[in-house]
């Protein structure tokens, strides 16, 4: 809050980013809740993204981002189908890696899921040099976001 | 009735004016000091009002033609385009439009180009295409400018402005921030130069990525520049902040900004800290 204050608070979410780009052991995040814009990706930037079945994981609430784009905060639940937040939509579009099921009502087999995941995440991630582990990071982040061939001339 | 009374009244302001036969699109009012400017006056002076000497955002041209030495400006090949990948309907059409009406491809223009002889790797963003707002294409961009910097040993330069991550693009703008970070961090490694140039607004995602990470951070007077807005600070925190609170002058203050510069002193300023850098 009271960065929030000074407003640097920017600063600290590009600077925490930066530093975890720069870790040269493995990262594993997981998104266990609702995990949301620059904060969460700031504590997330990860060699593993996973996320919890019910997780959500976007770049604003629903509600925020309706009374951005439609200026109306109210078409929240329209804009949460929209705007592509649950586990499921993250795997397909190849942001995170892997969705752990969570058993209803059992939190100890819950608990093993995780575990199971983030021990043969460092089984594999192991493997690598740690100049590998960075430059896998890398190459994880530099392909996200597709796009396409345009054709436009720019005028002077 | 209503009706009758506007009739009474006759022709509008507007139109009286058109009467007067002054040229419809060419004047400009002072958003600070009101007074009406003749936009050509305005774009020979920087884009700064004679009157009153506020800063008007600046189109990626007049900029890119204010810092960079007449002729040398490269742009880097990379016609690129996003893929909607949030499937919005108006989405396409509102880019579309916004191409033809800004002749620009994108929010961020990135080449190299001289500053009083020196070569750089230069990106300029522009407020008039969607805030300035960061999508798959901007965060393509800049990774692709950081990584020609890498590549041909250049300081790398940023103008930002931008109100942040763009809504449009959900999930995936929100990693053009991560992406952005991720070649900063080799521009680091690579002991190169990068100076980010603030100007009003610098907003959201693009704060909170590659126009907080330079080596030195420079401001245009008065630029606002923040993550989240004032207000929303305010409502969150149920708490008023302080007087000036996010201007470029508050932020120096506090050390997150290394100089406020006059924009007629960029291009020079520029030049002695790439030298003094060399």
């Amino acid at each position: 809050m009271l960065e929030q204050k000074k407003g640097d608070n920017g600063e600290a979410i590009a600077k925490s980013m930066l530093k975890m780009a720069e870790l040269k052991v493995p990262v594993i995040a997981i998104v266990i809740g609702e995990g949301s814009s620059g904060g969460a990706l700031a504590i997330s930037l990860g060699n593993k993204i996973f996320m919890l079945e019910n997780a959500v994981y976007s770049i604003l609430s629903p509600e925020g981002y309706a009374s951005i784009l439609w200026k109306d905060a109210s078409k929240a639940k329209e804009a949460a189908e929209k705007m592509k937040i649950t586990a499921k939509d993250l795997y397909d579009l190849k942001i995170i890696d892997k969705i752990i099921k969570e058993p209803e009502g059992d939190f100890d087999k819950l608990a093993n899921n995780i575990k199971k995941e983030i021990i043969n995440s460092i089984k594999e991630l192991k493997k690598l040099s740690p100049k590998e582990i960075v430059e896998q990071r890398y190459n994880k982040y530099r392909q996200m976001g597709e796009y396409k061939k345009l054709d436009f001339k720019e005028k002077k | 009735m209503i009706v009758d009374k506007i009739k009474k009244r006759g022709p509008s302001p507007r139109k009286q004016v058109n009467n007067v036969d002054i040229q419809v699109g060419k004047w400009v009012s002072c958003t600070n000091c009101k007074e009406i400017l003749y936009k050509e006056d305005l774009k020979n002076n920087s884009n700064i009002c004679p009157n009153c000497g506020a800063y008007f955002r600046m189109h990626i041209n007049r900029r890119i033609e204010s810092i960079i030495d007449e002729g040398t400006y490269k742009r880097f090949n990379l016609n690129i385009d996003n893929i909607n990948p949030l499937k919005l309907e108006d989405y396409p059409q509102k880019i579309d439009k916004l191409r033809q009406k800004t002749s620009l491809e994108e929010a961020v223009a990135c080449g190299t180009g001289k500053i009083e002889g020196e070569n750089v790797v230069i990106c300029v963003m522009d407020s008039g295409f969607l805030m300035g707002s960061m999508g798959t294409v901007v965060g393509e961009k800049i990774t692709y400018a950081v990584e020609k910097a890498i590549k041909l040993k250049y300081p790398l330069i940023i103008f930002t402005v931008s109100g942040g991550a763009r809504m449009q693009e959900g999930i995936m703008s929100l990693m053009q921030m991560a992406k952005t970070t991720e070649a900063i961090s080799r521009l680091n490694k690579a002991g190169l130069l990068y100076i980010s140039v603030l100007t009003d607004p610098t907003y959201g995602g693009v704060t909170a990525s590659f126009a907080s990470l330079a080596d030195i951070i420079l401001a245009e007077p008065k630029a606002m520049i923040g993550f989240a807005g004032k207000r929303v600070i305010e409502q969150t925190i149920g708490e008023s902040l302080p007087e000036g609170f996010q201007t470029a002058e508050f932020l120096l203050e506090h050390g997150f900004i290394d100089k406020i510069v006059e924009r007629k002193e960029l291009k020079h300023t520029l030049y002695k800290l790439i030298k003094l850098n060399k």
